[in-house]
């Protein structure tokens, strides 16, 4: 391959590629494969591509519910309860649309940005710090032609006004040379100056590296982290072992042995609302509080709270309130022996009252219960409970509905508050006051014993929190220099006015961004020159920033390496 | 003063009294913008309104202020932030567009005779919080943090300041269209030097030679001098912007985000039609006039370089902004990204605004690209904003809406 001469004229250059070295056959195939895919994958134009389609997955991901999110919307759609139909939901299943972050077409997209990314960024760093290293700034040869001029003129001498000049830039950290003229060809003894040569670009890669970071921290994450749900009534305890929990979600590396062991005990729950019916906000939720005592694994204990945006931390593990619900207390006899006695942890329905299932395996056929709790639900004048909506509990009511038959334990799916009915058989319904009981027939007493509440713990170890806000803090800190920083040169060239004795001073100047910053920096610039110097403006109108003739409009974009 | 009485004077502010502010000041403003390259001389030879600018710029000034004090008597009202609900929030991100445009307008840039785009800008935005009003009343327990006020406060704000970015887009491809269309007209029009109304086949070719020699003027310093009279370069640069594509295209962009209003389940299908209309025929009304003061404007590359700057403002905020949600959210909820609509949707608009920032920085998709991809960017900002609150459920449904 022979080298060109960057400044023979164009016909010298040939048009195309020089052939390569590589030579035929399979090998040089893949060779010349993975050159045309380096190639294609440095351009620009490529990653604006990968962006949008970045852009059009996640749009999908807003619009379709996204399965780990709320899994429930999701079988709805696939079943067409729900959303656009069955016909939709199988074009959407088929691009992998209900988890988009977890479909592998997305995982492809990221690993082509991230592969777009490095060959982006390798040629820029390589650049940049050639840049850094050996760059000085450039000597002009004749100052009045560049974008911005003012003119001075002093009674100081040469050497004086560069010495003001290269004091004054240096206390601005510019990057300054001072040059005499050597010879007759040479240009002009000047003082000349750079800025913001390195810290533009230079934000720009800290901001495109920082996403590597990122990336590793999220990955580190997933595999070390590890996050644990369970309720909790008024008055119970839980301790940090890995079958206390109810969803346990352990990353690929986390150690059972990491838990300590910690315990919690929940003393009381804490939940008001806006009761007044007319006043502003009425029926909103004003109170969240758990009242808790820990004990730690070194035996301290601690008695504090738990609230909204107060997770507690425990042994490096953090403890958030996420959820909470009232916890009846029921017993279930069955010919005077007791099949059932729990707190039933009912949860909140988007109509205002609770829903829970009891199962009690233990009875003969099983027993099943079908709950449904109303907090609030006073008598009207004939007696009779009304059920409201309201969520405070002055007047609670307990109505379930009985099944006998098969519960299908551990063979069907069901979550703690579904009842599988496909085997059981209802036996009527019933409602109960707190404190009272009812007696189904068939010698089944159901009784509503006392009502507490509950709440819904989530336990999280996270490791990768410190890098995560490490990568933020590099994404932020390259960003603004990246879009604010901008390159610029500065020359001062004094001469000595052969007539008059007097020395015209010649501050030029040209910015590669910002112009019009730049303009008002120059300005200032002179200013504080011509104060040093005693020097007066040549002409007012010349040294005024209007000059500024041939400024670039405009800015470029975070990216632009001029 | 009660707290009923606090809300009601809250609420008079806002609507009327900043509202018309509002609308006013872009009156006087937009106007005072066409007298600075004045065509109607009077007999005193004074160029007819040329003293308007200071008091359209006071009357942007009193409309913030004014707007200020909504906030300042609505927070009293409810005795917090006023930083809890949908209207809260288009309320302040009026007022960040209509302060930080005028502020980076007026101090910054110094081209005050564009603040009328922000005042209408910021009417419209007034107006649209309208839609999703709710009275002042107290947070939910879980908003109720220093975090609220920090996350909501940084979006919204860069959701201002991208408004303001949004206005300086479509004004620049307004301009550069205009632009374009005026030197094609001289390309293919004979200038009217020394025989002025020679007849011709150009958009020119109906001015008589009065109006020819009656529109020279002194031009303006951004007037590039294209050597037409002032009149004609004016019809020219309106002529190559076709008001029925301007309008159906406008109509179409709109649509892109106010069918959410009819797609809203709280609300009548009338009702959400009625809205969406609104927005629609409002923006396509604005977008006409726009349309008829782009012989006034800038060059379009200076159009070009304040949208430039302002989205690059709002691009940090909104990184700033999102990261710090991510932070409320470890602390709130106990995961610090979990992909819920709202979160997926911020992350799609930084997207979106950061294709826009490569673009402008990429050859070929500089200037117009950029622009078009600006434009698509705020819509992107509108949808996370509107339909993420009121269609999609998620943990961000806090529209305060019943």
């Amino acid at each position: 391959m022979s080298r060109t001469d960057s400044a023979a004229p164009p016909e010298a250059n040939p048009k195309v590629r020089p052939p390569r070295r590589g030579g035929d056959g399979p090998l040089g195939f893949v060779r010349d494969s993975v050159v045309m895919a380096w190639r294609w994958l440095v351009r620009m134009r490529t990653a604006l591509y990968l962006l949008g389609l970045l852009g059009l997955e996640t749009l999908l991901a807003t619009v379709v519910p996204q399965e780990p999110n709320v899994g429930a919307t999701v079988d709805a759609w696939r079943t067409g309860e729900e959303g656009p139909g069955t016909l939709v939901a199988g074009l959407i299943d088929l691009v992998g649309g209900f988890d988009v972050y977890g479909s592998p077409a997305f995982l492809a997209l990221l690993l082509l940005l991230f592969l777009s990314l490095t060959a982006c960024l390798i040629p820029r760093i390589r650049a940049w710090v050639r840049l850094v290293r050996h760059s000085r700034p450039p000597l002009t040869r004749n100052a009045g032609r560049q974008a911005v001029v003012a003119r001075l003129t002093t009674d100081r001498d040469v050497a004086e006004v560069h010495q003001a000049a290269a004091d004054l830039l240096q206390g601005k950290r510019w990057r300054v040379r001072t040059e005499d003229a050597a010879t007759t060809n040479s240009p002009p003894a000047q003082v000349a100056a750079e800025k913001g040569l390195w810290s533009r670009e230079g934000g720009s890669l800290l901001f495109h590296l920082s996403f590597y970071v990122l990336l590793a921290a999220i990955v580190f994450g997933q595999l070390l982290s590890f996050e644990g749900q369970r309720a909790v009534v008024e008055g119970e305890r839980f301790a940090d072992t890995p079958v206390s929990y109810w969803t346990y979600r352990p990353g690929r590396w986390w150690n059972e042995t990491s838990h300590s062991g910690w315990i919690l005990d929940l003393d009381q729950f804490h939940v008001d609302w806006v009761r007044d019916p007319l006043a502003p906000g009425a029926g909103q939720p004003t109170l969240f509080r758990s009242d808790v005592e820990v004990t730690r694994a070194d035996g301290t204990t601690e008695t504090t709270v738990i609230e909204g945006n107060r997770p507690l931390v425990i042994d490096g593990m953090k403890i958030h309130q996420l959820d909470w619900g009232y916890a009846p207390l029921v017993q279930v006899e069955v010919d005077g022996q007791l099949v059932y006695e729990d707190f039933v942890t009912a949860t909140l329905t988007d109509a205002g009252h609770f829903r829970a299932a009891i199962k009690a395996p233990a009875a003969d056929p099983d027993i099943g219960m079908d709950v449904f709790f109303y907090p609030y639900a006073p008598d009207n004048e004939a007696g009779e409970p009304v059920p409201t909506g309201a969520p405070f509990a002055d007047a609670p009511l307990l109505l379930f509905q009985l099944f006998r038959g098969d519960l299908q334990l551990g063979r069907t799916a069901q979550t703690i508050n579904e009842l599988d009915t496909s085997q059981l058989d209802t036996t009527g319904g019933a409602w109960i006051r707190e404190g009272a009981e009812v007696d189904m027939g068939e010698g089944v007493v159901v009784r509503f014993v006392e009502l507490r509440r509950w709440v819904g713990f989530q336990v999280s170890a996270r490791p990768q929190i410190p890098y995560l806000l490490l990568a933020s803090g590099l994404l932020l800190a390259g960003l603004w220099p990246a879009l604010y920083a901008y390159r610029r040169r500065l020359w001062v060239v004094a001469e000595r006015h052969p007539g008059d004795g007097h020395t015209l001073v010649t501050v030029a100047g040209r910015a590669f961004q910002r112009p019009q910053t730049f303009d008002d920096e120059h300005a200032g610039f002179v200013e504080r020159l011509a104060d040093r110097l005693d020097a007066s403006p040549l002409d007012a109108d010349e040294s005024s920033p209007a000059t500024s003739v041939a400024a670039p409009a405009g800015d470029q974009g975070p990216g632009a390496t001029p | 003063m009660s707290t009923d009485q606090l809300a009601d004077l809250s609420r008079v502010l806002y609507s009327p009294v900043t509202l018309l502010l509002y609308i006013s000041a872009a009156i006087v403003c937009l106007y005072s913008l066409t007298t600075r390259v004045g065509l109607a001389t009077g007999r005193s030879g004074k160029v007819a309104g040329a003293n308007l600018q200071p008091v359209g710029l006071a009357l942007a000034w009193t409309a913030v202020g004014a707007h200020v004090a909504h906030e300042v008597v609505r927070g009293l009202a409810q005795s917090r932030l006023p930083l809890g609900n949908m209207f809260e929030f288009t309320s302040l991100m009026a007022l960040v567009l209509a302060a930080g445009g005028m502020v980076y307008l007026t101090i910054v840039r110094k081209r005050p005779e564009l603040v009328g785009f922000v005042m209408l800008g910021a009417a419209v935005v007034v107006a649209s919080a309208m839609l999703t009003y709710a009275a002042p009343g107290p947070l939910m327990p879980i908003l109720d943090t220093w975090w609220r006020s920090f996350h909501v406060s940084v979006i919204v704000a860069s959701a201002g300041v991208f408004t303001i970015g949004f206005l300086f887009n479509g004004l620049h491809l307004l301009r550069d269209t205009a632009e374009r269309g005026l030197a094609e007209a001289i390309g293919s029009t004979p200038l009217p030097a020394g025989g002025a109304g020679e007849a011709s086949d150009g958009p020119l070719a109906t001015m008589t030679a009065e109006e020819a020699l009656a529109g020279r003027v002194a031009p303006d310093e951004d007037h590039d001098g294209t050597g037409l009279p002032v009149a004609a370069e004016r019809g020219a640069m309106r002529a190559a912007i076709s008001p029925l594509r301007l309008a159906i295209g406008t109509f179409l962009g709109a649509s892109t985000v106010s069918w959410v209003f009819v797609a809203t389940p709280t609300a009548t299908l009338g009702d959400g039609l009625t809205r969406a209309l609104t927005i629609n025929l409002t923006l396509v009304a604005l977008a006409l006039i726009a349309r008829w003061f782009v012989p006034f404007l800038p060059q379009a590359s200076i159009l070009d370089g304040l949208a430039y700057r302002t989205i690059a403002l709002a691009f940090f905020g909104w990184t700033f902004g999102t990261i710090a949600g991510a932070m409320w959210a470890e602390q709130s909820w106990g995961r610090f990204w979990g992909w819920d609509p709202k979160e997926t949707a911020a992350f799609l608009t930084w997207i979106a605004y950061a294709a826009y920032l490569h673009a402008r920085a990429t050859r070929g998709t500089r200037g117009r690209g950029a622009g078009w991809i600006g434009l698509g960017a705020f819509a992107v900002l509108m949808f996370t904003y509107y339909a993420v609150n009121l269609v999609f459920v998620g943990l961000h449904s806090y529209a305060g809406l019943s």
